[in-house]
């Protein structure tokens, strides 16, 4: 009896569950009784009594039906008052449906179960994206429920080629994953390996969104994001264009994108809601920005313990003046400082948001100028960790911003060992590393390793849209032109 | 891999200890900065003067303009007399800042190699430090003096800094430079002299050396005439003495050397256009005449500085023009003959001087007075 469908052993597996609900209901007079099968507080009641409950009661050809296939035929063929009805016979997928929210009726005679999609559950409205808000543009962002994701998107990308593959993962929450690409753009390669992948998934439960993450990163070891993930349905239409690949995990209120370089990340949605000429000066201010917070601790480090003769003559004396009567060298006072500033962050995230706001005041103002006037850090390197700090959250991506201010720990002890020749170390290492990440076919650092050029228009500089003619080669398998030269008649 | 990788990480992390062994891993704080060093020769003993900053604190208001030490250090030879100062010092020493260096009259004059070649072999000097030399007295005297006065050495050697910027298009005086120079045995040296004034330090013109020797020292008029011809003049006041001052606002030079029979033949163009600073005549400068006039007397003023540059070079044998090296570069085959008696040759070289120029922007306001 095991792994057919049958009321009586269903109702045995969950005996002990009070949420879930089996009884049975009868049909018509001609002894067809069918048992009811659904997980209470997942189901639209109202939805329910029109779709089931009414249909049973008032429908007179289902008073005639004789046999339980003459009723699951019935139903199927427009009998239940519900557009979203099938028919299953696949124990497995029955218990996966139902778990889901769906509502099950279950022929015991005929071993199947007629399942009715009335899923409702408490969620939240759509809002404005905490991380990725822009001044002009939409103001939409996702949600927890997988079905609402896929419709924002479907709703931006009109196109009968947008494929939204359903597939699921965790064998226990069986978490539904929505494999999302343009078919007549997307590389079915990557399409492929991207299926493969999500299906080899053996986890019991996929109760955070790194547990997704880790299986698709192709380099593990890495701690720059090689997967981007985004609140906003508009750029996933605009990625998927490109000919990326979306994954809508459902509980996950965002969407991953694939496959990622690091260009990407650095572009926010502001720098498309602009004039050119203004994205583009926000995003070199971004990469300015990136290089301040990777190397301004570890040049600081370097230039005041081994080469000073680096520093122009003013700033070697004010800087020299500023480091008086402080007892630690330099390296320890920029590693305390980045390491005091982390646990503030930490501090901070941690906190409800009220005291988080006092604490920052605490940590940031009192003890950092108590601790500049008890001669304990010096005011220079006060600026150089602030300056560093702030810079690394300028990143539009808080997974790269995370990368980042890992490896400036790393840079900043290169430096406080080997000065200017370790940060170059450091510098030739990260370099290599980065080239060196491949991500489904594509170089993590493409366009910039590209020997074509005609990527480098949306990278550092953000060029015209007339200009965005092909898409990224090594991105888009098929279809490369992607619009007109903008040149039509006015 | 995995081993290898871990192996690679390990390498490279000894690899940095061992650098940081062997760095000269030293604090600021711990380094005494020395921004300003005079080279002196009295007694038969080099003396180097150091002014470095004493230190401000982590509290600038304490003493916010901060102030400044000298330290001495003597021997037998520059280097030894670095040594010396670095020993009397309670901090290391460090000239890797150091933006000025002083030479002595005295110094300068017993061979200026002998002052730089330690510096030339030291990895850690910027050599784009100016030197400078001080007229009629010792280095260390002109940093005394100067402190005696309450000045503040570094901010008065910026300030002439910023005066040679406004003066001319290109600083030849850089430590880079002068070493290239004194390479060249056919090279004029020229190096800027500095004079004390009551309240400030005045840039003078340059000081000419004979092979690497201190021997003379040029007027401003001259030391700006070599300016004109070297094409690096950025400024320069004209006052002409019918009341009009002017100023030359856009100049170009050049030099066309040939050498024809044993003898070189110099032709020095020179192009400039000028703007009205004062005018101080009833003379309406608006009438063409005028202005023709005044174009003919500016030409005269500047073909009056080219002929002292020109005429110290003939009068003193000191080829402060280099022509010599053009004339090596140009004519090779001839030079090799020649090369022995270019000094006698210096005085009998046939300068031609050919100045234009034009009155630009002029008579905005008139000269209604």
């Amino acid at each position: 009896m095991e792994n057919t469908i049958n009321s009586a052993w269903i109702k045995k597996l969950f005996e002990k569950s009070s949420d879930i609900t089996i009884r049975p209901i009868k049909i018509n007079q001609n002894n067809i009784t069918a048992h009811l099968f659904c997980v209470d507080g997942l189901v639209n009641q109202e939805l329910f009594d029109e779709a089931v409950l009414k249909s049973i009661k008032f429908d007179s050809y289902l008073a005639d039906c004789r046999t339980e296939r003459e009723t699951i035929d019935y139903l199927l063929e427009g009998g239940a008052y519900d557009a979203f009805t099938t028919e299953v016979s696949d124990y497995q997928k029955l218990l996966k449906n139902v778990l889901s929210g769906m509502a099950a009726l279950i022929f015991d005679a005929e071993k199947k179960a007629v399942v009715y999609d009335l899923r409702k559950f408490e969620k939240r409205s759509i809002q404005e994206p905490t991380e990725e808000n822009v001044m002009k543009g939409s103001k939409e962002s996702f949600i927890e429920v997988l079905r609402m994701n896929t419709a924002l998107i479907r709703r931006r990308l009109r196109s009968e080629y947008l494929v939204i593959e359903q597939l699921y993962a965790g064998r226990l929450s069986k978490t539904d994953i929505a494999l999302v690409y343009l078919s007549n753009i997307a590389n079915a390669n990557t399409v492929n390996k991207i299926r493969s992948i999500i299906k080899s998934i053996d986890i019991d439960n996929v109760s955070t969104p790194a547990f997704i993450e880790e299986y698709l990163v192709e380099n593990k070891l890495s701690i720059f994001p090689q997967i981007m993930y985004t609140q906003r349905p508009d750029r996933v239409s605009a990625n998927l264009s490109d000919g990326r690949i979306a994954l809508v995990v459902d509980g996950i209120p965002f969407v991953y994108i694939l496959p990622c370089q690091l260009p990407m990340l650095m572009q926010s949605p502001d720098d498309y809601a602009n004039h050119f000429l203004v994205g583009s000066s926000l995003r070199v201010i971004r990469y300015i920005s990136m290089i301040l917070t990777l190397f301004l601790p570890a040049f600081y480090i370097a230039a005041t313990t081994y080469q000073n003769q680096m520093l122009p003559v003013q700033l070697a004396l004010s800087t020299q003046a500023a480091k008086q009567n402080v007892p630690f060298s330099s390296a320890v006072e920029v590693l305390g400082l980045l390491i005091s500033f982390e646990i503030l962050i930490e501090a901070g995230l941690r906190l409800p948001q009220a005291v988080g706001t006092a604490m920052s005041i605490l940590g940031g103002l009192v003890v950092g100028q108590s601790a500049v006037a008890a001669n304990l850090i010096s005011p220079a390197v006060v600026v150089i960790v602030a300056l560093a700090g702030i810079s690394g959250f300028i990143m539009p991506n808080q997974d790269l911003s995370s990368g980042i201010r890992l490896t400036r720990f790393v840079m900043a002890l290169l430096a406080s060992f080997a000065g200017f020749f370790g940060l170059a170390a450091g510098l030739i290492l990260l370099v290599t590393h980065l080239c060196s990440l491949d991500n489904y076919g594509t170089a993590y650092m493409s366009p910039f390793v590209d020997v074509e050029e005609r990527n480098i228009k949306d990278t550092v500089f953000r060029f015209p849209v007339k200009y965005f003619i092909k898409r990224p080669e090594d991105v888009a398998g098929q279809n490369s032109i992607k619009q007109g030269t903008g040149r039509a008649d006015r | 891999m995995k081993r290898l990788f871990i192996a690679a990480l390990c390498l490279l992390q000894l690899s940095l200890c061992a650098c940081s062994n062997d760095m000269n891993r030293r604090e600021l704080d711990e380094i005494n900065l020395i921004h300003i060093m005079g080279i002196d020769y009295s007694d038969g003993m080099y003396v180097l003067t150091a002014v470095f900053s004493s230190g401000q604190g982590a509290d600038p208001e304490k003493n916010p303009s901060g102030s400044e030490d000298v330290s001495e250090g003597k021997g037998a030879t520059p280097f030894e007399a670095f040594q010396d100062l670095k020993l009397k010092n309670k901090k290391t020493v460090s000239i890797a800042n150091t933006g000025y260096f002083l030479i002595g009259e005295t110094a300068a004059a017993e061979g200026i190699e002998t002052c730089l070649d330690f510096l030339s072999r030291d990895e850690t000097v910027k050599m784009e430090s100016l030197i400078f030399i001080t007229q009629g007295v010792n280095a260390s005297y002109f940093i005394s003096e100067g402190m005696k006065n309450g000045k503040m050495i570094h901010e008065d050697l910026e300030a002439v800094e910023q005066k040679l910027h406004e003066l001319v298009t290109r600083i030849d005086n850089t430590l880079v430079n002068i070493l290239n120079e004194m390479e060249d045995d056919l090279s004029g040296l020229l190096i800027p002299y500095l004079k004390t004034g009551e309240d400030s330090f005045n840039i003078g013109g340059y000081a000419v050396f004979d092979g690497l020797s201190l021997a003379d020292y040029l007027d401003i008029d001259t030391s700006a005439g070599i300016n004109i011809i070297k094409n690096i003049m950025r400024t320069y006041p004209i006052y002409l003495k019918k009341g009009v001052s002017l100023s030359v606002s856009s100049l170009k030079s050049r030099m066309k050397t040939e050498l024809e029979e044993g003898l070189v033949w110099v032709d020095i163009h020179v192009d400039f256009e000028s703007m009205v600073r004062e005018v101080n005549t009833d003379e309406d400068i608006f009438r063409v005449e005028e202005q023709n006039t005044l174009t003919r007397l500016q030409n005269a003023y500047i073909e009056d500085i080219l002929k002292k540059a020109v005429d110290y070079s003939k009068d003193t044998g000191r080829d402060i023009l280099n022509i010599g090296r053009i004339i090596r570069n140009r004519y090779a085959k001839e030079w090799s003959g020649i090369r022995d008696e270019w000094k006698d040759m210096v005085p009998d070289i046939q300068y031609e001087l050919h100045v234009r120029s034009r009155i630009a922007k002029s008579f905005i306001l008139g000269n209604r007075r």
